[in-house]
């Protein structure tokens, strides 16, 4: 079974809070997190920084209780696009953008949710749940981005924090799930004390009062999380939907005690392999 | 439990099914309150979640019928009963809740069940020697 992740852990300034996040995540069963770089580019312009490594960040990572594995810290970037010259961005090969894990965007329009969903290189779509939707999904938009491999991200802890988010969430939620009839669908926290993360059963329940049935909802935390982490180990050009497009054939995966390593056959017989970093216990 | 039998032509042939699993869930919850302000006794226990309840569900989520069968102070943990087509509005209710008193709070649901006796062992603490 895959492992529990929680893709959208906020990344703080405070090394020892969040090494406090960290033990609590891996003491309520996740075996993966992702520590998220929010970049909005309405504020005055922002570099994209390289990632910190998280193995400078936390020297000592906590172990999974259930388990005899030590969490895995993986990083994120999430741009908050509210114009279409902000994709420009992601269209260029900038280099720091692919050191990052998982590639996030939250469109704030309905043109840039389309654009986001049919062409833009990325992992994860946010959907907004702090406030009443500007736009109604459309079913063509969707069902490109589930066929490209695109999860849409709910997160769950504004719900906790106030009444009237939870109301947003839920109907957020579940027009969401109208549309896509409840695939690609991850739901994480936006954590910024260890008191705000829940235990991934308990995620998995929010999942049924979106609409999603059981075994959607415990994709929701597992399954599809690992999916969208595979889905951002490759990239573009080497994209897992992509070589079956390309008929360059993926030979094997592998485990080891590193990982998970994929091996596949590029044009003109070379053989390339690469680490996937995903837990998948 | 409703059983049905249905017995074969010939051969002895016999099916039982069970349909539900139970009319009662039951939940092992602890409650996470980490400043040393005071804490809950039962009466109030009881009320936060009745109001968690009535806070996702409304009013019909507060008048589901839930029962407090232990409760310990010291640990602030409890054993809840739930009728099972409740179980799912009662979990999300204390998954959301996140505040006691205006103080920060987290409800950490670590058993559930159909069967209180498999409340009894845990296999998440089990040590291995």
């Amino acid at each position: 079974m895959a492992g529990f992740s929680d893709l959208n852990i906020p990344q703080g300034p405070d090394k020892k809070s969040m090494q406090g996040l960290l033990e609590t995540a891996a003491h309520l069963g996740y075996s993966a997190v992702a520590l998220n770089h929010v970049i909005d580019f309405k504020e005055k312009k922002q570099e994209i920084i390289k990632p910190v490594s998280p193995s400078e960040l936390f020297p000592s990572l906590p172990v999974v209780q259930g388990t005899s594995k030590r969490i895995k810290v993986l990083t994120r970037l999430t741009l908050v696009i509210s114009d279409p010259s902000h994709c420009n961005l992601l269209r260029s090969t900038s280099p720091n953008i692919r050191l990052y894990d998982i590639i996030a965007v939250f469109p704030k329009t309905e043109k840039l949710f389309h654009i986001a969903c049919t062409t833009l290189d990325v992992d994860l779509v946010c959907i907004n749940v702090t406030e009443k939707l500007p736009f109604y999904f459309r079913r063509p938009p969707v069902n490109v981005a589930i066929d490209r491999g695109i999860y849409f991200e709910l997160l769950y802890t504004p719900a906790i924090k106030d009444s009237t988010m939870r109301r947003y969430t839920i109907s957020n939620a579940i027009s969401l799930m109208q549309i896509c009839k409840g695939k690609n669908i991850v739901v994480s926290s936006a954590a910024e004390r260890p008191l705000e993360l829940r235990g991934p059963y308990d995620v998995a329940n929010l999942g049924l009062l979106f609409g999603l049935s059981e075994g959607e909802a415990k994709a929701a935390v597992s399954t599809n999380c690992r999916a969208a982490m595979l889905h951002g180990a490759f990239s573009a050009s080497q994209n897992i939907w992509e070589l079956r497009k390309n008929r360059k054939v993926l030979l094997c995966f592998t485990s080891t005690e590193t990982g998970l390593w994929a091996l596949w056959m590029q044009p003109k017989w070379m053989l390339c392999f690469r680490e996937v970093p995903v837990s998948c216990e | 439990m409703a059983l049905s039998e249905q017995a074969g032509a010939a051969a002895s042939f016999e099916r039982r099914v069970l349909r539900s699993a139970g009319e009662h869930h039951y939940l092992r919850v602890r409650l996470e309150l980490p400043d040393g302000g005071a804490r809950p006794n039962v009466a109030q226990f009881k009320q936060l979640v009745v109001s968690a309840l009535k806070e996702l569900h409304g009013e019909v989520g507060a008048a589901l019928p839930v029962d407090v069968l232990t409760y310990e102070e010291k640990t602030l943990s409890a054993i809840l009963r739930v009728v099972s087509s409740g179980l799912v509005k009662l979990w999300s209710a204390l998954t959301l809740l996140g505040f006691y008193q205006n103080r920060r709070c987290a409800f950490r649901v670590l058993q559930t069940s159909p069967f209180l006796l498999a409340l009894a062992g845990n296999s998440r603490e089990l040590v291995l020697d």
